[in-house]
């Protein structure tokens, strides 16, 4: 980039940051404005920041935030709604001095306030109707994953993985895990063969916030099939989602990136 | 679409999720086979606030407040207003979900700089100086999952924790305080020069941990 025709790096930097003075903004606004190069730097530096924010110490919410935000959706969505139904505007009348007239007027409102008011009655009883249609939807939702449910929690059932022909199966795997207990199980399939270096690491994320916690090496035999089994790990612990990853042979502190594998933890589990 | 059959049957949403983590792991020889072509969980919610479902919302604000009013805390120091702060900009995405142009980095990288700058201007005692939809941001770390979140936060971390003390001092005064580099400047005695180039090498350093 030319420091002659573009704006500093420096100086996007501090303008994501928003710390340069009103005129210096001034000025970088003007040249954004004209500059697809600038405008492209400054979304990396606004990215940048992003990710210095996205580090900071996480704070548990205020109790009921979502509730309040949640409130106040639901308000502005029935506001919408009601607002599509008035469709009848009062038609602009012209000054009439006669009392007849202003009668007749009145009668006439009264007229488009009676058909104003049964639009919405009609448009309430089809909603009244929506809402019924949507729990009996619902209720059969429910029935059905109350099946799968059933069907997944068999001992019985017969478990079978299929893959597509003549490709490579996928890795994939299993954890099991009981915060109480710090019990983990975890059953992996499809692992690739890594070099001697290099080996696969299983990591907790917690469910407070915390950094990821290491929860053991995975050394897939033969057949790609690996497991870790009641590893060190601490009790109590309430898992957000697991993860795996590539690591050095003897395993990390913090987890390297890519992530090959990862799971969110069912947020009523143990 | 392939299913991780060991992951992905408690609930659907462990599928998106993976696709978003297969996206991100593309060019890698152990994730080969992964399709990028499946929209994530994240878009999916998205296209559900722009049909205008609450429940899609709820979902935005349950991945995302947290991070949002950390941000604000971290900055405002004060519980109450910035959680007004975040009431107003998730609010704000309800009302117009076309402020944030997907497509380019994540909705999270987003929240968090519109939260942070309009916390910042709080601290100021400021209008807001810049309309939100003017916060583009460029989709290097396409951060839409917990997990690789939760990487990545460990990751900035470890940089910040590496840096000299005066860098991490002007990284404060001007990202969390607020300051200008001037004023930065006058604070800390340093030249402007100096306090220029602090800000922005702090700023590589972050950058160049996602471009190794």
């Amino acid at each position: 980039m030319s420091e002659g025709t573009h704006i500093p790096r420096e100086e996007l930097a501090l303008y994501a940051a928003g710390a340069l003075t009103e005129d210096e903004s001034a000025e970088i606004k003007v040249h954004l404005q004209r500059c697809g190069l600038c405008r492209e730097e400054l979304a990396h530096a606004t990215e940048d920041v992003a990710l210095l924010m996205m580090s900071v110490e996480e704070q548990p919410l205020p109790s009921g935030a979502k509730q309040r935000l949640m409130s106040r959706v639901a308000a502005a969505a029935d506001r919408q709604a009601i607002g599509g139904t008035e469709l009848i505007e009062m038609p602009k009348r012209r000054k009439m001095a006669a009392s007849f007239w202003t009668a007749w007027g009145a009668a006439a409102a009264l007229l488009v306030v009676s058909i104003g008011l049964e639009v919405k009655i009609r448009d309430l009883s089809a909603r009244v109707a929506q809402e019924r249609q949507a729990a009996e939807a619902q209720d059969e939702l429910n029935a059905r994953a109350r099946k799968v449910l059933s069907l997944l929690s068999s001992e019985n059932a017969q478990r079978v993985e299929l893959t597509a022909a003549k490709v490579h199966p996928v890795p994939s795997a299993r954890a099991t895990y009981l915060a109480s207990q710090g019990a983990l199980v975890l059953m992996a399939n499809n692992l690739p063969q890594l070099s001697k270096d290099k080996t696969y690491e299983l990591w907790i994320i917690p469910a407070d916030g915390k950094g990821p916690i290491p929860a053991g090496l995975l050394r897939p035999d033969a057949g790609g099939q690996a497991s870790v089994v009641l590893p060190e790990i601490p009790i109590g612990v309430g898992a957000k989602a697991f993860g795996i990853t590539i690591e050095k042979a003897g395993g990390s502190d913090t987890p390297t990136l890519p992530i090959l594998l990862s799971g969110a933890a069912p947020s009523a589990g143990d | 679409m392939h299913v991780h059959f060991g992951i992905s049957l408690a609930s659907i949403r462990y599928t998106w999720q993976a696709a978003s983590f297969r996206s991100m792991a593309d060019g890698n020889p152990n994730t080969a086979g992964f399709s990028a072509s499946v929209p994530t969980e994240e878009a999916l919610e998205l296209e559900g606030v722009r049909r205008r479902d609450p429940s899609a919302m709820e979902r935005i604000f349950d991945r995302y407040g947290r991070m949002a009013y950390s941000v604000a805390f971290r900055v405002l120091k004060d519980g109450p207003q910035a959680e007004d702060i975040i009431q107003d900009v998730f609010f704000q995405l309800w009302e117009k979900p076309s402020l944030f142009v997907s497509g380019r980095s994540s909705l999270g990288a987003w929240l968090a700089v519109v939260v942070r700058n309009r916390a910042i201007d709080i601290v100021r005692k400021r209008k807001a100086c810049e309309p939100v939809e003017d916060v583009v941001l460029a989709a290097e770390t396409n951060v839409t999952s917990e997990v690789e979140r939760r990487a990545v936060v460990q990751r900035i971390r470890r940089i910040l924790e590496g840096l000299p003390r005066e860098q991490r001092q002007s990284i404060e005064l001007a990202f969390f305080d607020g300051l200008t580099h001037a004023e930065i400047a006058a604070q800390t005695g340093d030249p402007l020069g100096t306090v220029k180039t602090r800000i922005r090498t702090a700023l590589t350093s972050i950058r160049k941990a996602f471009q190794r």
